[in-house]
């Protein structure tokens, strides 16, 4: 199908603004400084975090159980929405992959963060037990990757084929990477009928490896018998909670990308109205997990449980945890399910304090739970009770946050962050159809 | 320059014979004051096996009682005013020897049928001589398991040998060999007969491999025989069931003991879902090859 010059002018990768710039170098610059805390991190050892005895496991994990639940928008998104035949997924769905791309990268580098001994990760493979979830986790998300890379890349094929043409003349050196990269893409049938097929068979992949991923991630807690984690809700009660902040992301950074690419033709508020309702889908089907989860054990666990369960609701992390399911979720909730709540701005708005919700949500699975051992050690110092991440984590932690929205920014900078070729296939199938009515 | 160098050569000079002298008092020190050492031998004879002497050696430095390591200790057997030595033995980490008397033939008794060991140091730069001697006549325990009634008991003759006479109002102990230390049966104290017998009761349900319990009969630390010991082994124990995993393919064994089912069922998910990846990575090879 021919592709119109206005179509690749509009969806073409576009220099970056003044503001464009600033947001990159900021990102450049904190993602430096948590690289230069890391080595800092790596010589001094895990003293310079604030993780103790009881904590033995803090941000880092939270960060990465986030990543790990964000890159299940791929999963949602590109592969839900297209077996199920979703027309409206077009010019969403790559923003998902990338976004998908980008948060599985960096769940990969921060689980080595909190490795005391990031060299020897060989270890884990020469010397790993499979009845370990650890190594569920370390198999799972390098298959993730590849999977994600693969559901990104097969569509672009053509697109890539779309910007060698356009680049030709303008910019030779960037059309000789994309050249590269379209893999002589012609438009061939036998092309188009692989790639159909393998875009099929990847987006059927993503499901079981995005639950698979999800679930593993799940058991890493609930395998440990420790109260707030035993729990046989835990796998769906992880998945639900993925796809509420992978949507979320998937969201704001649709948002940000229509606005500074000026995509409002493409990108319509009929996007933001069906994401809104996925969301809230998404949002409804977590808050059940969550009643299962918090209310219904108030009732009937045992005295640890309910002690638990007690301290999320009125002890120390009370503020957050009612930030948390209130601002994150029953908020989201009802401003959503009105066709007002599901315009751009409020959309954009009610993603961010889903996301923040979300990563804040991880840090209340991991920390509460480590603060109470079933078997508490006598005369512990007091500050094993507490746990608040050191200067050194949080610094590492945001830059892990600046490397994935870098990432994001570099894909969204040098690809088509809406399916050129799709695009127009889609409008030629309009036009056609509007010329066959009478 | 050269007055800097004199000095300098006067203050090494002056350096060095300080920590030299004081080096030389603490060894003059050393050598000028010995410790006595202080030798504690026990006599210990298991029926039908081995008779030995267990010694410890240890001596009072600082107020605080220090084991000593490495020294020889010379065993001798005295009989009508002679002696004869028997052996050597070194002592351990621990100031601990032990020596093993193959055979009571080779002891000669004093005229009470007394035998008198002497046990000697001879002394080294740290600790003066010491010596100690031991004195035991030669006695023996017959146990073994007897049924009455459906009860089992362990019944235990103490003799004196060089008499053949029984002894009696000795306390036995009666106690079930453990991984640890021994189980007592019984009563607290079982004190021989005018036959120089005793019959404990050997309780019900007592654990043991495969059922089997090694039963001891002790005469303690005794002032003329020392500690003598007889064993009887029976089956009349609870067999011990064993439920340990070791061997077993559980979620907490090593690598190499993991539960098939774990082996299979998630490699076959890996391999299939790799499998596919690398069918579609060749599926990019091929759209490469296909431009028309």
């Amino acid at each position: 199908m021919e592709v119109s010059n206005k179509l690749v002018n509009d969806l073409a990768p576009q220099k970056f603004g003044k503001k464009g710039v600033i947001w990159t170098t900021a990102l450049i610059i904190i993602s430096v400084a948590g690289i230069i805390a890391y080595i800092d991190q790596v010589r001094k050892g895990q003293i310079v975090t604030n993780m103790n005895d009881y904590a033995l496991w803090g941000i880092y994990i939270s960060n990465f159980v986030f990543f790990v639940a964000t890159s299940f928008v791929g999963a949602v998104t590109v592969a839900i929405l297209r077996l199920t035949k979703n027309t409206w997924r077009t010019p969403i769905v790559r923003i998902a992959e990338i976004i998908s791309v980008a948060a599985i990268i960096m769940a990969g580098l921060t689980i080595m963060i909190d490795m005391g001994r990031p060299d020897r990760l060989l270890n884990l493979f020469i010397h790993g037990r499979m009845q370990s979830p650890i190594i569920w986790d370390v198999i799972i998300i390098p298959t993730s990757i590849a999977v994600c890379l693969l559901i990104l890349y097969f569509p672009l094929l053509p697109d890539m084929a779309i910007l060698k043409k356009y680049y030709s003349e303008t910019k030779p050196k960037l059309s000789k990477w994309y050249g590269r990269l379209s893999l002589n893409w012609t438009g061939s049938e036998k092309q188009k009928s692989i790639q159909l097929k393998s875009i099929q068979i990847v987006a059927l992949l993503l499901i079981p490896v995005g639950f698979m991923l999800q679930t593993v991630d799940a058991w890493l807690f609930s395998t440990l018998f420790r109260v707030g984690w035993d729990s046989t809700n835990m796998g769906g009660y992880f998945i639900s909670g993925a796809a509420v902040a992978g949507i979320g992301a998937l969201v704001a950074v649709v948002f940000i990308v229509r606005r500074a690419y000026k995509l409002e033709n493409y990108i319509t508020e009929l996007h933001f109205d069906k994401l809104g309702k996925f969301l809230v889908l998404t949002c409804l089907i977590y808050l059940y997990f969550n009643i299962n989860e918090y209310v219904i054990p108030e009732f009937t666990s045992k005295k640890e449980e309910v002690t638990h369960l007690n301290h999320l609701y009125s002890g120390q992390f009370a503020p957050l945890f009612w930030f948390v399911n209130i601002g994150g979720l029953i908020i989201p909730i009802i401003v959503l399910l009105f066709k007002k709540g599901r315009k751009p701005l409020t959309m954009f708005f009610i993603a961010l304090l889903v996301v923040v919700g979300s990563w804040w949500k991880r840090f209340l699975i991991v920390t509460p739970t480590l603060l109470h051992p079933f078997l508490p050690v006598q005369g512990v110092p007091e500050s094993w009770h507490h746990y608040f991440p050191s200067f050194h984590e949080w610094t590492i932690t945001i830059a892990t946050l600046a490397m994935a929205l870098l990432i994001i920014t570099a894909l969204v900078r040098y690809l088509p962050v809406i399916p050129i070729q799709r695009t127009a296939d889609e409008q030629s199938l309009i036009e056609s159809e509007k010329k066959a009515k009478p | 320059m050269k007055n800097m160098l004199t000095y300098r050569s006067v203050f090494l000079v002056l350096v060095w014979s300080l920590l030299y002298s004081a080096g030389i008092t603490k060894v003059n020190a050393q050598e000028g004051e010995k410790n006595s050492v202080r030798l504690k031998a026990d006599y210990v004879k298991i029926m039908d096996s081995i008779s030995y002497i267990n010694v410890t050696a240890f001596a009072r430095i600082d107020k605080e009682t220090v084991d000593i390591p490495n020294i020889d200790l010379i065993f001798s057997n005295e009989f009508d005013g002679e002696e004869m030595e028997l052996g050597k033995v070194t002592t351990n980490m621990h100031g601990e020897g032990k020596f093993i008397l193959k055979n009571l033939n080779v002891l000669k008794p004093d005229s009470s049928s007394t035998y008198n060991i002497y046990v000697s140091f001879k002394g080294n730069d740290k600790f003066k001589r010491a010596s100690k001697s031991l004195s035991f006549k030669d006695a023996s325990i017959k146990a073994n398991l007897v049924t009455k009634d459906s009860v089992n008991y362990i019944s235990a003759t103490l003799k004196d040998i060089a008499t053949d006479s029984v002894l009696s109002d000795q306390l036995l102990n009666v106690q079930v060999q453990r991984l640890f230390r021994p189980l007592r049966i019984g009563e607290e104290f079982n004190s021989t007969d005018e036959n120089g017998t005793i019959l404990v009761p050997v309780e019900e349900g007592i654990p043991g491999v495969n059922g089997n319990l090694t039963f001891e009969v002790v005469l303690q630390d005794s002032d003329d025989y020392g500690t003598v010991k007889a064993l009887v082994s029976a089956p009349i124990g609870t067999p011990i069931k064993d439920e340990s995993t070791f061997d077993q393919r559980t979620m907490w064994s090593p690598r190499n003991k993991t539960p098939l089912f774990l082996l299979i069922f998630p490699n076959l998910l890996i391999l299939g879902i790799w499998g596919i990846i690398v069918y579609l990575i060749i599926n990019l090879f091929k759209i490469s090859k296909s431009k028309i």
